[in-house]
C-alpha cells in the first residue's frame, strides 16, 4: 500500500466511522429526548395524581361507608346503602331538579346574552374598545364580593333595586328571601358573572373570519341575517361548543355564590346538588352520603362529557 | 376616502357639519348606517348598565357616611358633608382585616409559584417533546377540571388531616395548585407551541441543554402568556371560598373570600365596612386584569383555545 493509498483509506474510513457516530448518536438523542419528555411532565403529573386522582377514587370508595366527620378515623362498610338512601329523599331529588334547571337555564341565557353582546362589540364604532375591557369587570370580581354587592342592590329599603321600584310603586322587600324568585336570582348572579367570558371569547371567534366571505355575500345579495346565519354562525360553531361545554360543567359543579347568597334557601329554594354535597358533608358531618351525592354528579358530569367528545370526534 | 362611502353628506346642516367634526364617516360604511350605529350603542347602554350600575353603586356607597349609606332615599353621590373615607380608614387598620389580606396574598402568590413551576416545566415537555401517551396526559389534566370541587373536597381533607395539613398554607396552597394547574398548563402548551420550533432546535444544534433552552429563549418568548397564566392562577386561589372555607379552621390561615363572607353573616347592619371590605378585596383582580386584558382576549382567540 502506498502512501497516499493509506491517506484515501483512513479518509473513507473516517467520513463511515463519522456517519456511525451520527446514527448512534441520533439513536441514543431519540431515547433521551423522551425520557427528559416524560421528565418534564412527571412533577405536573405527580402533583394530579396525587392529588386529585387519588381523591376521586377515595371519594367513590367512601360513598359506600359510613363515615363522621366528626370522627374521620372510624369508617363502616355499608354497600350501596347510601345509594339507597339517595332515591328516598326528597331533598336530593330537588337539588337534582334545581341544578337541571339552573345549568340549562344559566347557560342558555349566558350564551345568548354573550352572543348579543359579541354581535355589538364588533362593530367598528369609537368607544367599543374601551367597552370591550370594561365588559371584563364582572367575570374577574371575587364570587363573594358579587354576592355582596347583588345582596347589598336587594337590601329593603336602601338597596338600589327596591329604592327604584318603590318610586315606581313597586314592592319593597328582601328578593333572595323569596321563595319563587331566589333561584332565578342566583341564577342571574352566574349570568352576570360570566357573560363577558363568554361573549369576548365569541367576538375573538368572530374577528379570524376573513371580511372577504361578508363582502362575496353582500355582492350576492345575502342580507344581515342571512350572513349572520351562514357565516358568522358556522364560523363560531367551534367555540361555541368549547364555552357551553365549560359553562355547563361550571354551572353544574356551581356552589360557591349559591351558597354565600342563600346557603341553599329560603325553604330549599336554591339547593342545587353542589351546596348540598357541602351541608351534608360539612354541616350534619355525614361524609359517606354526602360522597355518594358527589359520585352522582360525577357520573352525570362523565356522561355528559363523553358524550361531547363522541359529538366532536363524529363531526 | 370617507365621502366616498358614506352616506349623503350635507355640508351646511348642523348635523353635517358636527358629523364631519367628529369625523363620524371613518367608521360608517355600507354596513353600519347612523340609525344602527344608534342601536348598537342603545343596546350597548342596556348591557353595561347591568354589567357596571352595581360596581359603580358598590363603589359610591363606600365613600358615605352612616347617616346615609343606609337612607331610604336614593342618594348618588354623596355632598361634601356626607363624604368620608371612615370605611376605609375603619377597614385597612383593623388587624383582622390586615391578617386576612396578608394570608391571601401570601397563599396566593406561592400558588402562583407552584404551579408556573411545574406548569411551565410541564407544558415545555407537552409542547416540545413526543412521547407514548402525550395527548392522553394533556386530556387528563383537562378533565380532572370536570370533577365536582364539592366532593374532592372530602377526601382532599381527609388527606391534609391524615398529614395534619389542615389549617397550615401549605394545605391550602396544594389545593389551589391543583385546581389551577390544567387550565395554566393547557394556557402555558398554547403559548409555547406558537413559538417557531426552529428556533430552540438551533439553539439544541448549538449546544444549549434543555434547561438554558428553555430559561433563555422560550421562556422570554413566551412572557405574555406566562403572565396571563400567572394572572389567572392568582385569581383561582384569591377568588376561592369552599377549599379555604373547609381547610382554614381558624384566623391564621383564613383569606379574604371567607373572612368576609363570616363578617357579613356577623355584622349585617353595618353595610359599610361590609362593603369597603368588599371593594377592596375586588381590586387586586381587577388591576391585574388591566394588567394583562390585551394577551387575555388574545389568548382566547388563538393559545387558550385552539386544541390539540
Amino acid at each position: 500500500m502506498t502512501y497516499e493509498n493509506t491517506a484515501v483509506m483512513s479518509s473513507a474510513q473516517a467520513a463511515w466511522q463519522e456517519k456511525a457516530r451520527r446514527i448512534l448518536d441520533e439513536a441514543d438523542w431519540y431515547t433521551r429526548e423522551t425520557w427528559v419528555g416524560y421528565g418534564l411532565v412527571i412533577p405536573a403529573t405527580a402533583l394530579m395524581l396525587v392529588i386529585i386522582v387519588y381523591p376521586t377514587l377515595q371519594a367513590i370508595w367512601i360513598s359506600f361507608h359510613q363515615r363522621s366527620f366528626l370522627h374521620p378515623e372510624q369508617s363502616t362498610w355499608v354497600g350501596l346503602a347510601n345509594y339507597g338512601q339517595l332515591l328516598e329523599d326528597p331533598v336530593f331529588a330537588t337539588a337534582f331538579i334545581h341544578t337541571v334547571i339552573f345549568t340549562v337555564g344559566a347557560v342558555g341565557a349566558m350564551y345568548l346574552l354573550g352572543l348579543g353582546l359579541a354581535l355589538l362589540l364588533r362593530h367598528n364604532l369609537p368607544g367599543l374598545g374601551l367597552l370591550r375591557s370594561l365588559s371584563m369587570v364582572p367575570w374577574v370580581i371575587p364570587p363573594v364580593v358579587i354576592v355582596i354587592i347583588w345582596t347589598w342592590m336587594f337590601q329593603v329599603d336602601y338597596g338600589l333595586v327596591n329604592l327604584i321600584l318603590v318610586q315606581f310603586g313597586g314592592p319593597n322587600k328582601y328578593w333572595f328571601g323569596d321563595i319563587n324568585l331566589a333561584l332565578p336570582l342566583v341564577m342571574m348572579l352566574r349570568v352576570w358573572k360570566d357573560t363577558p367570558f363568554v361573549a369576548i371569547a365569541l367576538l375573538a371567534s368572530m374577528q379570524s373570519i376573513p371580511d372577504e366571505y361578508y363582502e362575496a355575500a353582500r355582492i350576492d345579495g345575502a342580507g344581515n341575517l342571512e350572513q349572520f346565519r351562514y357565516i358568522t354562525l358556522p364560523n363560531i360553531s367551534y367555540i361555541s361548543m368549547v364555552m357551553i361545554v365549560i359553562e355547563v360543567i361550571a354551572a353544574f359543579n356551581s356552589f360557591q355564590m349559591i351558597y354565600i347568597a342563600t346557603g341553599g334557601g329560603p325553604v330549599n329554594a336554591t339547593e342545587v346538588l353542589g351546596t348540598y354535597v357541602y351541608e351534608q358533608a360539612f354541616g350534619q358531618y355525614v361524609l359517606g352520603y354526602a360522597s355518594a351525592v358527589g359520585v352522582v354528579m360525577l357520573v352525570l358530569l362523565t356522561v355528559f362529557t363523553a358524550i361531547y367528545i363522541k359529538l366532536e370526534n363524529t363531526s | 376616502m370617507a365621502s366616498e362611502t358614506g352616506p349623503e353628506l350635507n355640508p351646511d346642516t348642523t348635523g353635517g357639519r358636527l358629523r364631519r367634526y367628529l369625523n363620524v364617516e371613518r367608521y360608517l360604511d355600507e354596513t353600519t348606517s347612523p340609525r344602527r350605529a344608534l342601536l348598537v350603542y342603545g343596546l350597548l347602554f342596556l348591557y353595561f348598565a347591568w354589567f357596571l350600575v352595581p360596581v359603580i353603586w358598590l363603589a359610591l356607597s363606600t365613600v358615605k357616611s352612616g347617616a346615609i349609606i343606609q337612607a331610604d332615599r336614593l342618594i348618588i353621590i354623596p355632598s361634601a358633608e356626607h363624604f368620608t373615607l371612615g370605611h376605609y380608614e375603619q377597614v385597612l387598620t383593623n388587624p383582622q382585616f390586615i391578617r386576612l389580606f396578608v394570608n391571601s396574598t401570601v397563599i396566593a402568590l406561592s400558588t402562583v409559584v407552584l404551579t408556573l413551576s411545574v406548569g411551565i416545566l410541564g407544558a415545555y415537555s407537552l409542547s416540545r417533546f413526543s412521547y407514548p401517551g402525550r395527548s392522553a396526559i394533556l386530556v387528563s389534566f383537562m378533565a380532572t377540571k370536570m370533577l365536582p370541587p364539592a366532593l374532592i373536597i372530602i377526601p382532599f381533607f381527609l388527606m391534609m388531616y391524615s398529614y395534619t395539613l389542615v389549617d397550615t398554607y401549605l394545605g391550602i396552597i396544594l389545593a389551589h395548585s391543583i385546581r389551577a394547574l390544567p387550565l395554566a398548563l393547557w394556557l402555558l402548551k398554547g403559548f409555547f407551541d406558537d413559538i417557531p420550533q426552529a428556533l430552540d432546535e438551533s439553539a439544541r444544534i448549538d449546544g444549549c441543554s434543555h434547561f438554558r433552552t428553555l430559561v433563555h429563549i422560550i421562556i422570554p418568548l413566551a412572557l405574555p402568556g406566562i403572565a396571563v397564566a400567572a394572572f389567572y392562577t392568582f385569581v383561582t386561589s384569591w377568588n376561592d371560598f369552599l377549599f379555604v372555607s373547609v381547610l382554614s379552621q381558624s384566623g391564621t390561615t383564613r383569606t379574604l373570600p371567607f373572612g368576609l363572607f363570616l363578617f357579613q353573616s356577623q355584622n349585617s347592619i353595618n353595610w359599610g365596612a361590609t362593603i369597603t371590605a368588599a371593594t377592596i378585596t375586588a381590586v387586586p383582580s381587577i388591576v391585574l386584569f388591566a394588567l394583562v386584558q390585551n394577551e387575555i382576549v388574545e389568548g382566547l382567540a388563538s393559545g387558550g383555545m385552539h386544541g390539540e
